[in-house]
């Protein structure tokens, strides 16, 4: 194959060269610097399609996530080192959006293109693992005695039957984010009921009009789920195995309708924020233009970074409940998870250990502001007094909840269904109708299991 | 520009006979090898076009007619299910309701507003001194050289709610409240930018070609037709359109095909890829079932009835341009 | 005529505006050091070339510049080689099929290339050349070959049969012929023909975003999605990218202005 592109090219590039009537040759003349370039050119196409094909020997090609940490390369660069001291082998680290990286996931699992190792959101993993995609590390964790050292929300979510196809990297939580000046300026403190939030909200849009006190983002699903849970909600429900969607339940769409409302009735929001990902809620933040956000506990680091100017003034508080205590907020991370397709699947399960344990997982959670893994290094994190990480360790340990745990819950994702619902509901249509419609597409899902 | 395209006149004139004549004296020659020869130049192409149109196309309908999800994939092993997939895709309420009005209406607007605009703009640069025509020219072909992918980030950059150049601007105008407007956010004004982006880089095609083909319409009959005191309006509906056919034929039924199957732009748009399913078209809903569902044979019905669509469209095409037989 | 003159003034103006402003808008944001701090203006203040420092740099846009490049000579090499010798047999010779050829030739062209995103990731994923370079250079060239070999057609065939025999009379060869008589009378057509080849490869975008799954392997339209990314969108980035990208194709255009209008009219008016 390789051959005959570039035969190909040989013969195409003996074309330019042709001399031929003066007429012809200053066109042919015009395109003589691009054919010097397609000389080499054609060369290395030959070697890059070599390359792609063998894989490497000792080469670990490695997935991560993009913006967990502000700048992962500098722990990359290290982990490299101390994994080539280690092992000898080298790694391959490339990062990935996570906005395209579901697509990129299964495009590549179909494609067969999957990279050795890779961080996998963990609503992610048991999908990809039905699919036969991923390892099942069961063992090699039973054999390495890690099995009673992990977060328990976290092997759930990577466990489908006795399988564990992801071993528990990281975990995080979404609580709300506020600048403290702005609060201290409308004379307000961190609310702890869904009345105090509004009341909250209210008093900072007639104190500083210029802001947006607390934008609904239309594509953000994670901000759905604390009023979905909080109002006594669930996402779907299973019985004998089967699930059913519960969106469409008084209480979820008394949730999702008073998280609707603090755009629609309080205009506590934008309208634009109706596209807006969780993504654009940060940017929102960081340009000065918003109150309050939903937000990781990851997040206040970057933010800072971006806007050193916010510096001291910014805080967190948990997402309360209606009245009082913690809604539920959606306990997240990432698995790191090896592929089937990998050659080298004993390196691969060394790097694995080395990333997720010890000192390079201590590391990987001071930086990333992301609660580690293991039990032993939670804990540890648990007891911060920092102002920005102990709210979030709060919400995290009482009140950190699961999606629905089945593969078929990652589809939903895949279709963002959640995401569809959140944005109509926010240009218009009503809350009955749009649960309904989600409820029915998600319902759809786990009765195909397509 | 005016020499250039005689020339090509001339030269499709003469080749249209040498096509017929070409041959004879060569078959006097070595016969046995004459035969071979315009298939053994013609083998290289047909066998790339062959394995890479024509056979996909005929396993899109075969996946279409399948389970064909992840699974299948991997294993290789797919099971028939007749026409459950055509089932489905028909009997989803948001075929009818958006995604075909939204891949036929935006055709129909884009290729409306893609030639009317061409056609003005060849109008004005037929009308211009050659100098101020070919800057202007210039220009056009700047905006075409334009990709899509840019082309739309350009777009979506200007219409960005809240502080985009162009929402800004439209604020000023009082046409809309830029603190509350998102364009990307309906359906309307989603489809009304990437109109404006289809039509920015669709129209220098038009322009250009109905230009080359206004400069062939001889002066004398534009003349004549003002002496006889025809206006612009007369002139260009009783002169240059009779004689330009062809050339709108083809402009208009090539954008049409283009704006059919338009999946970049859309794609790349807030919302576009799938979040927003109130602007899905065919081509992006085909891709998210395939790619970002795993359903491979449903997102190949909905790619076979793009297909068909345009299978239609084309064989419109033939019958506008090949009435007389002159292949 | 001054209200005629005056109507043309104002439709350049109109024309020019609306062709140039997003071209204008794109070059003047790459070189705006804070269109990532929110900074919207027509003329930035703090002119910059971090933007595309970045790029280059940490968005490792030389990479994406080097695989389209290749991918995209890679296409017009392959593309304009098949297309002549495919052009020469159906206006040169008159054989049987001839027109069956001619007619599939034009309807393969209307294939939609997005329905064919699924079979061909399917083959490519067996043939195992999913992920490389060569794979998408293979794709492309079936998605110009159609038209390149219509166009073309229309130049071959108005190069004058006297020539030729004029050749053979010399004692020349079939070969001789086409290398030294037939192919530098077409080469305007190869040029207008492989504008087109390397734009069609330039600037793709499903079958590269489908295929690639390397970083590494990404070519510039996919390349670019980096930037519209993670923590809101680095406009600043992705415009100076998009100035890269749209750097080159314009170039060309404007070179092969000529031969690009003469081909339309040779394929489109020719029909």
């Amino acid at each position: 194959m390789t051959g005959l592109l570039w035969r190909a090219c040989r013969k195409g590039n003996h074309m330019w060269w042709t001399s031929g009537p003066r007429r012809v040759r200053r066109s042919a003349g015009a395109l003589l610097a691009i054919s010097a370039l397609a000389l080499a050119g054609c060369g290395g196409a030959g070697q890059g399609t070599t390359d792609a094909g063998s894989g490497g020997d000792r080469t670990l090609s490695v997935w991560i996530m993009e913006g967990t940490n502000p700048d992962a390369r500098p722990f990359f660069d290290e982990l490299s080192t101390a994994f080539r001291t280690q092992t000898g082998a080298t790694l391959d680290v490339q990062f990935v959006p996570w906005a395209s990286a579901h697509d990129k996931f299964v495009t590549s699992i179909a494609g067969g293109t999957t990279p050795d190792v890779a961080e996998v959101g963990t609503t992610w993993t048991g999908e990809f693992g039905e699919a036969g995609a991923l390892v099942d590390l069961a063992p090699r964790v039973r054999d390495a005695g890690l099995s009673n050292g992990l977060v328990t929300g976290l092997t759930e979510a990577g466990t489908v039957g006795d399988a564990l196809y992801g071993m528990p990297w990281y975990a995080g939580v979404r609580s709300i984010v506020y600048r403290t000046d702005v609060f201290t300026e409308a004379g307000v403190t961190p609310p702890t009921t869904w009345d105090e939030l509004v009341t909250a909200g209210q008093k900072i849009k007639a104190a500083r009009p210029d802001l947006v006190p607390f934008p609904v983002a239309g594509d953000n699903e994670y901000g759905v789920y604390p009023f979905v849970w909080g109002a006594g909600g669930q996402i779907a429900t299973e019985n004998g195995g089967k699930w059913t969607s519960a969106l469409d339940s008084p209480q979820a769409r008394q949730g999702i309708q008073f998280y609707a409302d603090l755009a629609l009735k309080h205009g506590l929001s934008t309208p634009a924020a109706a596209t807006w990902k969780e993504t654009d809620l940060q940017d929102a933040f960081t340009k000065g233009q918003a109150a309050m956000i939903i937000s990781g506990s990851w997040t206040p680091k970057a933010i800072l970074e971006a806007a050193p100017e916010l510096q001291g003034k910014i805080g967190a508080f948990p997402i309360p409940g209606p009245s009082g205590g913690l809604a539920g907020s959606f306990l997240g991370g990432s698995h790191l998870s090896i592929f089937e397709g990998s050659k080298n699947q004993d390196l691969a399960w060394q790097l694995v250990q080395l990333m997720s344990t010890g000192d390079f997982a201590a590391k990987w959670g001071a930086e990333s502001s992301f609660f580690p893994g293991t039990t032993a290094l939670l804990q540890q994190a648990a007891q911060s007094s920092d102002p920005l990480v102990a709210p979030f360790a709060k919400q995290m340990v009482d009140a950190g909840r699961s999606v629905p745990v089945t593969p078929l819950y990652g589809q939903v994702q895949g279709k963002k269904t959640i995401p569809a619902m959140m944005s109509a509901i926010l240009t218009g249509t009503g809350v009955d109708q749009a649960t309904s419609t989600a409820a029915a597409e998600m319902n759809q899902i786990f009765a195909g299991g397509a | 520009m005016t020499d250039g395209v005689t020339t090509v006149r001339e030269r499709t004139r003469s080749g249209r006979g040498a096509a017929t004549a070409g041959p004879r004296p060569g078959r006097s020659r070595r016969s046995g090898s004459r035969a071979a020869r315009p298939w053994l130049l013609l083998a290289p192409a047909l066998l790339v076009m062959g394995g890479l149109l024509l056979y996909p196309l005929l396993r899109v309908v075969v996946i279409s007619l399948q389970d064909f999800g992840l699974r299948q994939l991997v294993s290789g092993r797919t099971s028939w299910i007749g026409f459950d997939n055509y089932a489905e895709l028909l009997g989803d309420p948001d075929l009818w309701r958006t995604v075909l009005p939204n891949t036929v209406v935006f055709a129909v607007v884009a290729v409306a507003l893609t030639v009317v605009v061409g056609t003005l703009v060849a109008l004005l640069l037929a009308r211009l001194r050659p100098l101020t025509r070919g800057i202007v020219t210039t220009a056009i072909m700047l905006a075409w050289a334009v990709p899509a992918v840019t082309g739309t980030y350009v777009w979506v950059f200007l219409f960005t709610p809240g502080d985009g150049i162009a929402v800004q601007a439209l604020d000023a105008l009082g046409l809309t409240d830029a603190a509350t407007a998102n364009p990307f956010a309906s359906r309307i004004s989603f489809y009304a930018v990437a109109t404006l982006n289809v039509v920015h880089h669709g129209f220098p095609f038009v322009a250009l070609t109905v230009l080359a083909g206004l400069l062939t319409v001889p002066q004398e009959v534009t003349e004549a037709a003002i002496v006889d005191g025809a206006g612009a309006w007369r002139r260009f509906w009783s002169v240059t359109f009779p004689m330009l056919r062809p050339v709108f034929a083809v402009v208009t039924v090539l954008s049409t095909i283009w704006d059919f199957k338009v999946f970049t732009q859309i794609y790349l748009m807030p919302g576009g890829d799938g979040v927003n399913r109130g602007v899905l078209n065919l081509g992006t809903w085909s891709y998210v079932e395939s790619f970002a569902q795993n359903r491979y044979g449903l997102g190949a019905a909905i790619a076979v009835l793009l297909t068909v669509l345009l299978l239609i469209i084309t064989v419109g095409y033939l019958r506008l341009l090949f009435k007389e037989d002159e292949l | 005529m001054r209200a005629s003159s005056l109507g043309k003034g104002l439709g350049v103006a109109g024309l020019l505006l609306f062709t140039l402003f997003p071209v204008y808008l794109m070059v003047v944001t790459a070189f705006n050091g804070r269109a990532n701090a929110g900074s919207r203006s027509l003329w930035p203040e703090d002119w910059t070339f971090r933007n595309f420092t970045f790029v280059l740099g940490e968005g490792g846009f030389g990479r994406y510049l080097s695989n389209s490049l290749l991918v995209a000579l890679g296409t017009v090499l392959a593309g304009a080689l098949l297309a002549l010798l495919a052009a020469v047999a159906v206006a040169r010779f008159r054989f049987r099929f001839r027109t069956s050829v001619l007619v599939m030739i034009l309807i393969i062209q209307m294939v939609p290339v997005e329905a064919l995103v699924i079979p061909l990731f399917i083959q490519a994923r067996s043939l195992g050349v999913l992920d490389s370079l060569f794979g998408l250079v293979v794709v492309y060239l079936a998605f110009s070959l159609p038209f390149a070999i219509w166009t073309l057609r229309g130049f071959v065939a108005a190069v004058p049969v006297e020539l030729e025999e004029a050749a053979y009379l010399d004692g020349a060869s079939w070969g001789r012929m086409f290398w030294s008589v037939l192919l530098p009378l077409v080469a305007p057509g190869l040029v207008a023909t492989s504008v087109f080849s390397f734009i069609t490869a330039w600037n793709e975008f499903v079958f590269a975003l489908t295929f690639m799954a390397d970083q590494d392997n990404y070519t510039v339209a996919v390349g670019l999605r980096r930037f519209f990314g993670q923590y809101g969108t680095d406009w600043g980035a992705l415009m100076a990218g998009s100035t890269l990208i749209t750097l080159p194709v314009m170039v060309f255009f404007v070179i092969a202005q000529k031969r690009l209008t003469d081909g339309l009219v040779a394929g489109a008016v020719k029909g």
